[in-house]
This record gives C-alpha cells, structure tokens and sequence, in this order.
C-alpha cells in the first residue's frame, strides 16, 4: 500500500511538472489586456459597487490602479493575468513607498499580501503641501 | 483499508484529459484558459491534497468502523437497490456537506481554495483542498453507516462522485441535452458555482445529481446573457501555495485574536460577516445587487403609475 501509494504520488507529481511545461508553452503568447480607466473603474464597481471615487490613478505600464474614496484607497492590482481589488485605510496608501518607479502598497492581508503599481510620483502632488 | 479507490483508477484519465484540454486549446479547437502559476496551484493542490487525506482517512474510516459496529440495519454490499440507495443519500449528503462549506467560515477555509481559481478549467477540478480531514466535515457521511451501508461502499461512492465531479469543470462543452441539465450536474451548472457574479454566488452545490438544487431552492441556471466571472468575491493576490491553502484559516485566527469576544461568529458565521457589518457575505452581496436590479424597474412601474 505504501510503496504503491508513493510510486502513484512520484508518478503523479512528474505528470504535474509535465503539465506545468505544457501550459507554459500553450499561453506562452497570451497577453492580458492593459488596465485603462474605465476597466480599472469596472474592476472597482464589480466588488464594491456604487463607490464614489474622487480620483484614480492609473499604472503607466497598465496593470494597476489606485483610487480614493473619502478615507479609503482602493488598489487594483495585477495577479498573473487577472486582477484583483483591496481597500485598504487612504492614510496607509499616502504613506506607501515608491521604490525603482513603482508604488508598493501593504494591503495587510494574507490572501493578498501586497500591491505594485508602476506610479512613480506618490503620494500625489495634490496631497502633498 | 479500501480496495477499490475510483480516484486512484481515473488518474491517468485526468492527466491525459488536462494535456488533452491544453492541447486542443491552444490550437483553437475549444474553449479553455490556462495559466502557468494557476495551472501549477492547482495541480500541486491536488496532489497534496490526496497526501494530506491519508493523514485523516484512517481516523475518519475509524470512525466509521465504529459506528458500523453499531448500525441501525444490515445492507448487503453485493445488493443492487442497496446501491441505488447509498448513491442517492451519498449525494444528498454531499449537497448539504457542500452547502455548509459555502455557509460557514469553519467549512469555507478549508474549501474556499477549491474556488480559488480565476479560471475554470479541468486543472481547477484537481485543486482540492489540503485541510478537509481537520475541518472533519466527513463526519457528515457516518449517518450512513449507522444506517448500515457498509464503510467501504461509502467511501467507493464518494470516489465515484469525487471522480464525476472532475469532468464538469470545463468550459469546453456549453450545455448538454435538456434532460441531462435537468437531472445531472453539468459543465454549466458547475460553471454557475464558481462563479463570483452575485447572481450566481452560493448556488449550484450538487455534487452528480442536480435535483437536490431544484429541490432545497439553491439552483440557478446559466444565463447566456451573463457570462460567469470565475473565483472569489475577493480574488487571491498571490500564488504562493501556502497562502492558498491557508489564507482563509489564517485569517480567521487573526480575526478571532483580534476581537474574541466575536469567537463564534467569526468561526461559524458566514464568509464575510464582521460585527460591524464592514465586510459583506454572499447573501448581502445579492440582496444589494438584487435591489440594484429592482429599482429602476420599481422606479418605471412608479412612474407608470403616477402618469
Ligand atoms: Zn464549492
Ligand atoms: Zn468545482
């Protein structure tokens, strides 16, 4: 039973490594689509609708994108080829720091540990006195 | 301690399947969306899955044994209406296993990683969880040996049905004759469950037979006219396999060290509830949508009606 179950789990595990390269070389050409406004916009009203946004500011490389609402920021992020949305306190996102043109923002959660935005000015010079 | 394992004969047939899924899609031939790191979760989920149910497979058939031992009848494993009957409570009993797991967040950590996925494909059937023997939800399946179906036949049926469960994660095949959507879970009755849309939130729990949906009011069909938004209603931002498996435990335990004063509602209460209502579960996700949906309607009929 044992011998048998780790010859299956051996077997297994090679067959997984094999389908990993296949499914390297099947979406090797697949390109997500570059976050604009409006997406950002419906990323943000899918999972917290009827937000009120202040202001957006969008990733110049289009994958991500934070906003304001009253004392929220909320990030959109990118995660391999989908997106994914935190709010986390607007304080906390003024002091996030940018670091070789990107803004790195802790999101404080372990499913979504943080999120990297290509904004190289931060906090925006609306906020900044 | 079963010598019939369904789930050990169809591995082969999920390997050659996923390649197959792969292939074709890549040269157009059908619908399918794979991605590395997603494709890698899934399957390394599965995989430690099956390690990690050993670990409790002997206590949990154990148990089962014992209760046996104490059954209210004797049913003959060699009976074909004994089959008939252990398939059918076997699967009402997976709905109602499968229902508890969307409904309470002690059942939702260990199984929220299942629905992790962004994308639906045949791997996404493999990602299965690693913490299902600790959350001890096959306690739900000794009703039937203390009826007096016998251990083993128990477990060959929920192979059976792990096994039918694989085939309809894939959006390769649209809908199936009408008679088959209407009794069978289907590739598009499934779709519908991992959905984040909030239509479809928290629907859809069947496990092979649909009717159990139709029956208990959680059934929702898909709608052309609404593609299904596949994962969480908060996606993963990560996919480190850790995080996957854990997240949701982890954020439980800190949500309970945080406020303990809360310790049963953050452990039984459904995903997404907080004491103050600043987080939103499935239910309130679409009763808010639902009442977005109705307004402008009541708001016409309203009009109509002055005018
Ligand atoms: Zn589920
Ligand atoms: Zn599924």
């Amino acid at each position: 039973m044992t011998t048998a179950y780790l010859i299956q789990f051996a077997v297994s595990a090679v067959a997984v490594a094999l389908i990993v390269g296949l499914a390297a070389w099947a979406t090797h050409a697949r390109v997500s689509l570059a976050l604009d406004e409006s997406t950002a916009r419906a990323l943000l009203a899918e999972e917290f609708p009827g937000l009120d946004i202040d202001a957006i500011w969008l990733g110049t490389d289009g994958k991500g994108a934070i906003a304001k609402s009253g004392d929220r920021a909320f990030v959109v992020g990118r995660t391999g080829l989908g997106y994914v949305v935190r709010q986390v306190p607007w304080v906390r996102a003024m002091i996030a720091g940018v670091k070789d043109g990107r803004l790195r923002i802790s999101l404080s959660d372990v499913a979504a540990p943080s999120a990297t935005i290509a904004i190289a000015v931060w906090p925006p010079r609306e906020f900044t006195t | 301690m079963k010598a019939f394992d369904p789930v050990a004969l169809a591995t082969p047939f999920f390997i050659l399947t996923v390649i197959l899924e792969i292939v074709l899609a890549r040269f157009g031939k059908l619908k399918a969306t794979y991605e590395t790191s997603d494709t890698a979760v899934s399957l390394a989920m599965g995989l430690v899955s099956s390690a990690a149910g050993l670990l409790t497979a002997g206590a949990s058939f154990a148990a089962a044994m014992w209760i046996y031992q104490h059954r209210a009848f004797s049913i003959p494993i060699t009976a074909i209406w004994a089959w008939v009957v252990v398939f059918l409570l076997e699967d009402m009993t997976y709905y109602w296993f499968h229902r508890l797991s969307h409904e309470r967040r002690f059942w939702w950590a260990a199984h929220v990683n299942h629905h992790s996925s962004q994308h639906y494909n045949l791997s996404t059937a493999l990602r299965q969880t690693w913490t299902g023997g600790v959350a001890g939800t096959w306690a739900l399946w000794l009703p039937l040996s203390f009826l007096g179906f016998p251990p083993a036949m128990v477990a060959i049926q929920k192979g059976v049905s792990l096994v039918y469960q694989y085939w309809i994660h894939t959006e390769a095949i649209r809908r199936l004759p009408k008679p088959i959507e209407a009794v069978f879970n289907t590739p598009s009755h499934h779709r519908v469950h991992h959905a984040r849309n909030p239509r479809y939130l928290d629907r859809n729990y069947a496990g092979i037979l649909i009717i159990w949906d139709r029956m208990f009011g959680t059934f929702q069909a898909e709608l052309d006219a609404e593609a299904c938004r596949y994962g969480l209603v908060h996606n993963l931002g990560t996919f480190n396999i850790l995080r996957v498996a854990f997240h949701e435990w982890i954020g439980m335990a800190q949500d309970i060290v945080r406020q303990p004063r809360y310790v049963l509602g953050w452990l039984f209460g459904p995903p997404g509830w907080s004491p103050d209502g600043s987080r939103v579960t499935s239910a309130r996700l679409r009763a808010e949508w639902l009442a977005r949906q109705t307004k402008p309607q009541e708001a016409l009929t309203h009009e109509a009606g002055v005018g």
